[in-house]
């Protein structure tokens, strides 16, 4: 018995939980990571890639919820299929993420909640915008809102508590800091996240491919620029002439 | 087409949903209650996914500028067709000019009306249903005119099934343990199977919140993946239960799932009305 234990724990890093009867959420028992969240993701593709029943993955920090079209798939099945494919899985062999600058105005209205933050923070705004321009962050999933990128990262000099009572219309394309997250408001939205400048880029569009630029285990930074680029960019996004990098 | 004279209390064009979008943030959508749904497309023969109208609390007025088919199912809104009150549940023939009126829901909450060959809005991202952000209109309100399908056959072939109407007095709702069931201590996990509990105000398209609360402190969780019927647990104990357009993940403690049947069920409630959990395994 004991020895059987030792082997289960041995054999797959995630724990199988049956949440509905077309759905399998598998959760990592270790804090989420950047070599983590590679790993979920390229087992998410590879499940994608073998199994035919899966009508959806999705992937959270250390989870992947698994939802599949058949009826009722029984446990001991998928139990095995998982853990041939995980087994199958060369995780080093390099992936085809990508960076992403994104350029962000935080000055003027744009910026509404950086001077009183900064002094909470006991730093400067110019501090901040240093300190949140410099980092190098992490897309690790898409939720709350369509486009909304759950980023990991943040300084923690720029850790601070999100506002007791969230605003009703956070403007599109805000950029904030709520608890040790940083993140972009895709839509006009309620919000009870810090914010500090505006970027005017477009992350979510229903009505082109690819929808939303980054993806999963992409890399992502801030550029500051000026109110007169901010426009300029916004332009060009109109004409469709501007290409993000 | 169809025109809206009055919007009703909450109106909007609904189907399965958004399937395969989940990891670009997009929810699921669709019809809360799926059953209604389907029956008002199978008694018109409309392929299982055609867009129809669900009505949420109160109907709208609606005329009709084109002969066509349609269908009525869920909830009794006192439906009337140029001030005569109509049959649901079975197939009526529609004419041109003709004013169909509901009232409010008298049993259930939400009532779906089907349209011969489906309701024609733009589908983006591969459904109908109106969703802020992802279709240009997320509901429908006055005056919005709906395109139809042109009524290219007079021979009417529909009325293949025929049912009982729904029952909307059921409150046991079917429920499994939820990934952070088992941290609940035994006082609790019997709480959540003999408590009844009241459905709160706060109950729309993306959540229903319960009145009571539970009283626990749960960890926080690492934020993760969720599903329409993800009952879920504040830290002040607050009971959300996640309904077709909830966000695709969520941090706070999972302690149920209901199962899609419940799902059906609940969609048919409205504030006060009152709810039990029958906790299940799943094996």
């Amino acid at each position: 018995m004991h020895k059987k234990d030792k082997m289960n724990s041995f054999s797959l890093p995630f724990s199988i939980f049956k949440l509905h009867p077309k759905a399998l959420l598998l959760e990592w028992n270790q804090k989420p990571s950047q070599k983590l969240l590679i790993e979920i993701i390229t087992f998410k593709a590879e499940l994608e890639n073998k199994l035919k029943e899966i009508s959806q993955i999705t992937v959270g920090y250390h989870s992947l919820l698994i939802e599949w079209n058949k009826k009722n798939l029984s446990k001991d099945f998928l139990f095995s299929t998982l853990s041939i494919i995980y087994f199958s899985i060369d995780f080093k062999k390099p992936n085809s993420n990508r960076h992403w600058k994104i350029p962000v105005c935080y000055e003027g209205e744009f910026a509404q909640d950086l001077e009183w933050l900064s002094q909470k923070l006991n730093l400067s705004p110019k501090q901040v915008i240093e300190i949140h321009s410099r980092g190098l962050y992490w897309v690790c999933f898409i939720g709350f809102l369509p486009g909304f990128l759950y980023l990991d990262g943040l300084d923690s000099k720029l850790f601070f508590p999100r506002k007791n009572r969230p605003i009703l219309k956070v403007p599109r394309g805000s950029v904030a800091i709520g608890g040790n997250q940083t993140g972009i408001y895709p839509e006009i939205s309620p919000g009870g996240w810090h914010i500090i400048g505006k970027t005017p880029v477009v992350l979510f569009n229903p009505n082109k491919k690819p929808y939303c630029f980054a993806k999963s285990g992409d890399t992502l930074s801030f550029k500051a620029i000026s109110i007169i680029e901010f426009k300029n960019i916004e332009n060009k996004i109109i004409e469709g002439s501007f290409k993000l990098t | 087409m169809i025109e809206i004279i009055n919007s009703g209390f909450y109106t909007s064009v609904q189907d399965k949903g958004r399937i395969g979008f989940k990891n670009f943030g997009v929810p699921i959508s669709g019809a809360m209650d799926q059953q209604s749904f389907s029956w008002a497309n199978r008694l018109l023969n409309n392929l299982t996914n055609s867009a129809v109208l669900e009505m949420s609390f109160k109907g709208p007025k609606i005329c009709f500028h084109e002969d066509t088919f349609i269908a009525i199912t869920g909830a009794f809104m006192d439906p009337k067709l140029n001030g005569f009150s109509l049959e649901m549940n079975k197939p009526i023939g529609i004419k041109k000019m003709d004013i169909l009126q509901f009232g409010n829901a008298i049993s259930g909450s939400r009532t779906y009306l089907s349209v011969l060959g489906g309701l024609q809005t733009q589908k983006i991202l591969g459904s109908r249903s109106q969703f802020k952000g992802i279709t240009t209109i997320e509901r429908i309100s006055k005056r919005t005119v709906i395109p139809i399908k042109k009524l290219s056959f007079n021979l009417f072939k529909g009325a293949v099934i025929k049912h009982t109407m729904m029952n909307f007095d059921k409150n046991i709702l079917t429920a499994y343990e939820g990934p952070e069931f088992n941290l609940l201590p035994e006082n609790i996990k019997h709480q959540l199977s003999f408590q009844k509990f009241h459905l709160s105000h706060l109950n729309n398209r993306m959540g229903y919140q319960l009145k009571e609360k539970i009283t626990i402190k749960l960890p926080q969780i690492w934020t993760a993946p969720v599903l329409p019927g993800t009952v879920q647990c504040t830290p002040e104990g607050k009971l959300i239960i996640l309904m077709q357009d909830a966000q695709v993940t969520g941090g706070y403690s999972r302690l149920l799932q209901l199962d899609d049947e419940a799902i059906n069920c609940l969609a048919q409630k409205g504030t006060n009305d009152l709810l039990q959990f029958r906790i299940k395994k799943l094996t």
